[in-house]
């Protein structure tokens, strides 16, 4: 256990090394909210935004949105990309650990750099851009789904750079999946703004786990009573993922072990 | 069109890498490991430490089968690669140290010790705060053997340690080697390519090429086994342009210097020295020994070809 503690230390420290990238990464973040701001208000003054969503709900919306991909968007297994290409994977493989759990371990350290980037900015929500506060039992279900919709973001994201035992490179798939996971996860868009079928379906899928779920009990468009089911559904893709995620790291480790790394 | 078609499609073709190289190992030997490139070194060295399951055979490190217990046997070993280091690029050495303190459970009085023994026998003070990624390379390369023996591995495997380091970095890693090897009783796998490595270090080698062991055996019985050519270096009173010796071979001439060669199996050196004094005046004369990295290079050539004719 100490040895994967020790990993998302060393992570965390790894990643504060990179200064520059911090401050850009907060530079880059007002800049998207302030375009999304200006962007929602001038639809909503044109009328061309749905009437059913109050302004000032969607831009909490976008907002709080903007906030959870500071978290979201690490790419907390491109170690497995890396180490691959470099082939330092094996000198891991000869160390007594479990290599998942240090994945695992070295996303997290990485997350919670990031995380603490969330404070600033969303002081900076708070104070300029007066996004919403919902009650305390809100925010705690939000924290609850946020948290379950990172896990299924970090299995997706594990398996995406899981290809790379295979194919080396993973660039066009991680760009796939995530222009695809940007929109129908409801990073972008509220999910409601899928119209008739095309909405049911995209709700349906696992992306929505992701943001979906965590924001509209944030904005009060999910109803106290559903949010069991609805955590339900995301622990449901959470298993999911993390089966298919066992299967292939097995396969892949036995990959290494036949081929020797 | 050939890279259209690979495109598409892959072909593979099995080959074996090693076949039939069965040793033993004592504990606290220091065995190099040698072989041309592409002989199956590496190959040896991934299912020693479990990465690689072979297809036939046996494999046991301490009682244990490396691909069936990797963890393990992982904590048994201790592996240098010259090639790859598995340091922390952007953190501190003593970072990775700490790490490496954490993987493997070690017991902090240990710890201490062998941490405060390495960076005095290596001489990291200065470095040890350091970013790995502004080390040079003999820096570097200290680092990856402290990391690989902080935890006093019982069985150690070097894969070209010393490769691309200048003579006094590499006398220092060789010391060390040569310490962890009797203080701590380790048992050494040393691969390598500078021959001056392993005659410093080894008193067995075992030689492999294209897969099958050629060699296992002292480095004494290697000399004389396959180093029964001597070179004798006659300086002449004056030049004789028609030099001619019976039972060996004119290898190069410079002025009055003449380079033979002869097979200490066939005439001894005194037969000889002596059929070259009564025909030319001589003012000098002395033999050499081959050389160890001169063996071996015939060694590799006569496996090679014993190779291309089967």
């Amino acid at each position: 256990m100490r040895a994967y503690i020790a990993f998302a230390q060393k992570a965390f420290a790894r990643e504060a090394t990179y200064r520059f990238t911090i401050f850009a990464e907060i530079g880059s973040l007002v800049l998207r909210v302030y375009l999304l701001r200006s962007l929602w208000t001038a639809l909503y003054a044109q009328n061309l935004a749905p009437a059913d969503v109050p302004r000032h709900a969607m831009i909490t919306y976008a907002t709080v949105a903007l906030l959870m991909s500071l978290i979201l968007e690490v790419d907390g297994t491109r170690l497995i990309r890396d180490k691959l290409r470099e082939g330092t994977i094996a000198t891991d493989f000869m160390k007594p650990i479990s290599l998942p759990l240090y994945f695992f371990s070295d996303g997290f350290g990485q997350t919670m750099l990031h995380a603490l980037l969330v404070l600033p900015s969303l002081l900076l929500a708070l104070l300029f851009v007066r996004i919403d506060v919902p009650s305390f039992t809100t925010l705690a279900a939000f924290a609850f789904t946020f948290a379950l919709g990172y896990l299924v973001n970090f299995f997706l994201n594990f398996l995406m750079n899981a290809v790379a035992f295979w194919t080396l490179e993973t660039f066009a798939i991680q760009l796939m999946v995530r222009w695809s996971s940007d929109l129908l996860s409801g990073q972008i868009l509220p999910l409601v703004f899928f119209p008739g079928v095309l909405g049911k379906i995209v709700q349906a899928l696992p992306f929505a786990a992701i943001y979906w779920t965590p924001l509209r009990i944030y904005i009060g468009e999910l109803p106290q009573a559903q949010w069991g089911a609805a955590a339900a559904t995301q622990c449901g893709w959470l298993g999911f993922f993390a089966a298919v995620s066992y299967l292939v790291w097995r396969l892949a480790e036995r990959r290494v072990v036949v081929q020797g790394g | 069109m050939g890279a259209l078609r690979t495109l598409f499609s892959r072909e593979y073709t099995e080959k074996v890498a090693v076949d039939g190289i069965s040793m033993a190992l004592d504990a606290g030997e220091l065995v190099g490991y040698i072989g041309p490139n592409g002989a199956g070194k590496s190959t040896t060295i991934k299912m020693l430490t479990g990465i690689l399951t072979p297809t036939g055979g046996t494999i046991e490190v301490a009682g244990l089968i490396p691909y069936e217990r990797r963890k393990a046997n992982a904590r048994n070993i201790g592996v240098v690669f010259g090639q790859r280091s598995q340091l922390y690029w952007d953190l501190p050495l003593r970072e990775t140290f700490e790490l490496l303190r954490a993987i493997y459970d070690i017991p902090g009085e240990r710890y201490r010790k062998n941490l405060a023994d390495f960076v005095e026998l290596l001489e990291m003070g200065e470095f040890l705060s350091t970013p790995v990624r502004q080390l040079s390379l003999g820096q570097r390369m200290r680092g990856d053997f402290a990391a690989a023996m902080l935890h006093s591995p019982r069985i150690v495997y070097l894969d070209e340690p010393t490769i691309g380091l200048d003579v006094v970095a590499k006398e220092a890693i060789r010391q060390f080697v040569a310490r962890i090897n009797r203080e701590q009783g380790a048992t050494i796998i040393l691969t390598t390519h500078d021959i001056a490595d392993v005659e410093r270090l080894c008193r067995r080698i075992v030689i492999i090429d294209k897969g099958t062991l050629i060699y296992d055996g002292t480095i004494e019985r290697i000399k004389e086994r396959y180093g029964s050519r001597r070179t004798l270096v006659v300086e002449l009173c004056d030049a004789q342009p028609d030099f001619h010796v019976e039972g060996a071979e004119l290898e190069s001439r410079e002025g009055n210097t003449i380079r033979i060669r002869f097979d200490r199996n066939a005439i001894g050196a005194e037969v000889l020295i002596r059929r070259v004094a009564d025909a030319y005046g001589v003012n000098d004369v002395r033999i050499e020994e081959p050389e160890l990295e001169a063996v071996i290079r015939r060694l590799y050539i006569e496996s090679s070809a014993a190779g291309a004719r089967a």
